[in-house]
C-alpha cells in the first residue's frame, strides 16, 4: 500500500514539507477523496467486531454507507466541498500486487475459520480485519449514496489516486486527500492525510506539499518518481537491502535507476530479475487519467431527502430519525454562507526584514551544530 | 543591535493580549521607522496589522531592519510579569536566537531580565492596499465591544449595514434575531463617546462574530474604534495606540455561495412540493 515508509523518510529529511492544519481550517476548500481508500477504512473500523458487522435486516454489511454518510456529513458542516474519486480498472503492473493481497487475503479466510473453531478472539480480530474486502457493490452502494446527498462523484479512467492528483493539478480542487503516499508520487501538488480520521481521534490534518519536498530532498520530479519506486511501490518490487534512505543516498549519488543500476554492487544487492521499474515509472508519471478538458464540471446540490431516506432507512435498516438528522445537517450546512479569505482580497509581498536568529554568517550554524553533534555524542557515552 | 524602551510598558502588554487568542506565532519586525508586526490566524480569515512608530518610544535603537519570530502566548506569559507601572525595554542583538525584556519599576529599585528563545517562522506577507473605504464608523470602543458581546450570545454572524440613519448590528440564531442600530451623535461632552458616520455609499457586509469578539480583546488600548467598510474589501477595525501607533484588524466577509447552488435548490423545492 503506498510507497513503503515515505512519511518517515519526509520527516527526518524533508520537515518542512509538511505540516499541521486544522480540520475547521479548511472550510470553502474543494477536496478530492480516493473513495475506495475511505471505503476499505470504514469496512474494517465501523461497527464490526471479531466476524460480526453492521448489516441491514439481508444480512448485507452497511458499515460503508454508515461511514459514507457520516464522515461526508462532518465534511460538508466543516464547509469542505468533497469530491469522491472511484477506482477505475488497475493497471497491469498493479495485478501482481493485488494477487498478492488476493492470497493473502485468502490465507487469512482460513486462518480465520480455524480461529473462529478454536475461539481465539484475538486471532479472530486479526484476521477478520485482513478478510475485508472492497466489492463493486460496495462501490456502488456508496456511489448512489453520494449522489443523493448531492455531492459529485468521479470514476476514475484508472487509479483513483491518479485521477485526484490530476483533478488538483487543473485547480479543479484545492487538495488531494488520502492515507496513501503514493498521491506525492503522482505529484498532487497538495496533499492532506489524517482529513477523514474520526473527530474523536484529535488527530490534526497532515498538509504535504510537493514542492518543498522537491526543493528540501534537493530532487526533482522525476528523481522522486525513482526514489519511491526503490523505496517500495504497488507496481514492482524494490532491490532488496534498499530501503528509503538508501535509495536517497543512491538518487542524490547517481541521480536515476539507470545510473544506480550501472554503479550498485550487483553481488550485496540483488536486482529483481524481472524488474518493470521502468513502467512503473511511466504509470506514476503519466497516468491514465481524464484529460484537463474533459474533466467535469464538479457540482454540489442539494440532498434528495427523499432518495436518501428510501435508501438507508427502507432499504438498509437505518433509525429514521438519525438519518433525518443528517439530511438537516446536510441543509443547515448548504444553507451558511461560506467564510472568504484574505488571500482572495490581499496579495502576498516580500517581507524587507532580515530574522534576527537566522541572520547569522555561514560559519556560525555550522560552528553550532558540530557543537550540538559532539555533545550529543559524549552524552552517549 | 536592538534597544526599545517603552517608558509606558503597560501598553505592550495589553497589545499582546489584544492579538495572542487570534495568532499564536508571528514575526515582529523592527526598522527605523517603528516596531510593526503582521500576521494571520491560521485560516487566513482574519489579519492583525501592529504599529508602533519609534517617536513613540523613549529610546529607540534599530540599526538595521530586523524580524523576530516569536511565540506570542509565551511573550505574552513574560510580560505579565511587568508591573502596571513598569517600563519595558526590548533588547536583542544580531545573530542571537534570543530577545531580552527587561522590566524597571518607576523608582528604579528593582530591574528584572527575561529571555526568551526566537523561532522560525514562515509567514507570508500580505500587501495591503490603500483603500476608500465606502463608510467609516468611530464609535466608543466600549460600546462596539458590546454589541459584538451581545450579539455573540444569540448569533454567529453580524450583518453590519451602513445607512444614512446610522450604523446597524444584525444577527439570526436558533433562539430568534437581534438588531442594534447606532444613530450619528456628536453631542456629547467628550469627543470620546460620539458616533461619528461617514459615508458615501450604503454598504451592508456578514461577519463572523467570533473574529470581532476577539478583535474587542484591543478595547483597553483605546476609547475610541474605527470600523472601515467596503463593499468587496475585508473590513477594517482599527484601534490607536496612545499618539504612537495603532493596531488594525482585517477580516474577510462572509460571501455567498456565487456558483450553482440556486438551480438544484429550486429543483429540489419542486420535487418537495407535490410529496
Amino acid at each position: 500500500m503506498g510507497i513503503k515508509g515515505l512519511t518517515k523518510l519526509l520527516a527526518d529529511n524533508a520537515p518542512k514539507c509538511m505540516k499541521e492544519q486544522k480540520f475547521e481550517s479548511y472550510f470553502g476548500r474543494k477536496i478530492a477523496i480516493d473513495a475506495s481508500m475511505s471505503i476499505y477504512q470504514f469496512l474494517i473500523v465501523i461497527g464490526r467486531t471479531g466476524v460480526e458487522t453492521l448489516t441491514n435486516e439481508a444480512g448485507e454489511v452497511t458499515s460503508h454507507l454508515q461511514g459514507m454518510f457520516t464522515r461526508t456529513i462532518r465534511l460538508l458542516e466543516a464547509g469542505i466541498k468533497p469530491v469522491y474519486v472511484f477506482d477505475g480498472a488497475p493497471p497491469d503492473l498493479k495485478k501482481q500486487e493485488l494477487a498478492k493481497r488476493y492470497s493473502k487475503r485468502a490465507d487469512a479466510t482460513e486462518d480465520l475459520a480455524e480461529a473462529v473453531e478454536t475461539g481465539d478472539k484475538e486471532g479472530i480480530e486479526k484476521y477478520s480485519k485482513r478478510t475485508v474486502k472492497v466489492t463493486k457493490q460496495h462501490n456502488d452502494d456508496c456511489k448512489r449514496l453520494l449522489r443523493l446527498m448531492g455531492v459529485p462523484v468521479v470514476e476514475a479512467p484508472s487509479e483513483a489516486e491518479a485521477e485526484c492528483a490530476a483533478l488538483c493539478k487543473n485547480d479543479k480542487v484545492y487538495a488531494v486527500a488520502s492515507e496513501d503516499m503514493d498521491s506525492l508520487t503522482f505529484a498532487a501538488p497538495r496533499f492532506l492525510r489524517h482529513l477523514m480520521d474520526p473527530s474523536s481521534r484529535k488527530i490534526p490534518v497532515m498538509e504535504f506539499d510537493v514542492a518543498k519536498v522537491l526543493e528540501e530532498l534537493e530532487l526533482t520530479m522525476d528523481q522522486f518518481i525513482d526514489l519511491c519506486i526503490l523505496s517500495g511501490c504497488d507496481y514492482c518490487d524494490s532491490i532488496r537491502g534498499i530501503g528509503g534512505m538508501t535509495a536517497l543516498k543512491l538518487i542524490r549519488q547517481h541521480g536515476s535507476i539507470e545510473k544506480i543500476l550501472e554503479n550498485i554492487n550487483k553481488e550485496r544487492f540483488q536486482i529483481p530479475e524481472i524488474w518493470p521499474y521502468q513502467e512503473a515509472r511511466r504509470l506514476f508519471k503519466e497516468p491514465v487519467v481524464t484529460c484537463a478538458d474533459q474533466q467535469p464540471d464538479l457540482k454540489w446540490t442539494s440532498p434528495d431527502e427523499e432518495g436518501i431516506v428510501a435508501f438507508l432507512v427502507n432499504e438498509n435498516g437505518f433509525n429514521n430519525e438519525r438519518v433525518l438528522k443528517g439530511v438537516e445537517k446536510i441543509k443547515a450546512a448548504k444553507n451558511k454562507s461560506s467564510q472568504g479569505r484574505l488571500e482572495s482580497f490581499f496579495k502576498p509581498t516580500a517581507s524587507v526584514s532580515v530574522p534576527m536568529k537566522r541572520k547569522e554568517t555561514s560559519t556560525k550554524p555550522t560552528k553550532e551544530a558540530a557543537n550540538k553533534k559532539s555533545k550529543g555524542g559524549r552524552r552517549k557515552k | 543591535m536592538l534597544e526599545l524602551r517603552l517608558i509606558q510598558g503597560s501598553l505592550l502588554k495589553k497589545v499582546l493580549e489584544a492579538i495572542k487568542d487570534l495568532v499564536t506565532e508571528a514575526n515582529f519586525d523592527c526598522s527605523a521607522t517603528g516596531f510593526s508586526l503582521q500576521a494571520m490566524d491560521s485560516s487566513h480569515v482574519a489579519l492583525v496589522a501592529l504599529l508602533l512608530r519609534s517617536e513613540g518610544f523613549d529610546h529607540y535603537r534599530c540599526d538595521r531592519n530586523l524580524s523576530m519570530g516569536i511565540n506570542l502566548n509565551n511573550m505574552s506569559k513574560m510580560l505579565r510579569c511587568a508591573g502596571p507601572e513598569d517600563i519595558i525595554t526590548i533588547k536583542g542583538d544580531d545573530g542571537t536566537d534570543t530577545v531580552t525584556f527587561m522590566f524597571e519599576s518607576q523608582k528604579q529599585d528593582k530591574i528584572s531580565d527575561f529571555e526568551m528563545k526566537l523561532m522560525d517562522i514562515d509567514s507570508e506577507h500580505l500587501g495591503i492596499p490603500d483603500a476608500e473605504y465606502q463608510a467609516i464608523v468611530r464609535m466608543p470602543s466600549a460600546e462596539f465591544a458590546r454589541i459584538c458581546k451581545d450579539l455573540g450570545s444569540i448569533g454567529d454572524t453580524v450583518v453590519i449595514s451602513v445607512t444614512k440613519e446610522g450604523v446597524k448590528f444584525f444577527t439570526r440564531g436558533d433562539v430568534g434575531s437581534a438588531n442594534i442600530v447606532c444613530r450619528q451623535n456628536t453631542s456629547v461632552d467628550k469627543p470620546e463617546d460620539s458616533t461619528v458616520i461617514e459615508m458615501n455609499e450604503p454598504v451592508s457586509l456578514t461577519f463572523a462574530l467570533r473574529y470581532m469578539n476577539s478583535f474587542t480583546k484591543a478595547t483597553t488600548l483605546s476609547e475610541v474604534v474605527t470600523i472601515s467598510l467596503s463593499s468587496e474589501l475585508p473590513v477594517v477595525v482599527e484601534y490607536k495606540i496612545a499618539e504612537m501607533g495603532y493596531i488594525r484588524f482585517y477580516l474577510a466577509p462572509k460571501i455567498e455561495d456565487e456558483d450553482e447552488e440556486m438551480v438544484p435548490q429550486n429543483q429540489a423545492d419542486v420535487k418537495a412540493e407535490p410529496a
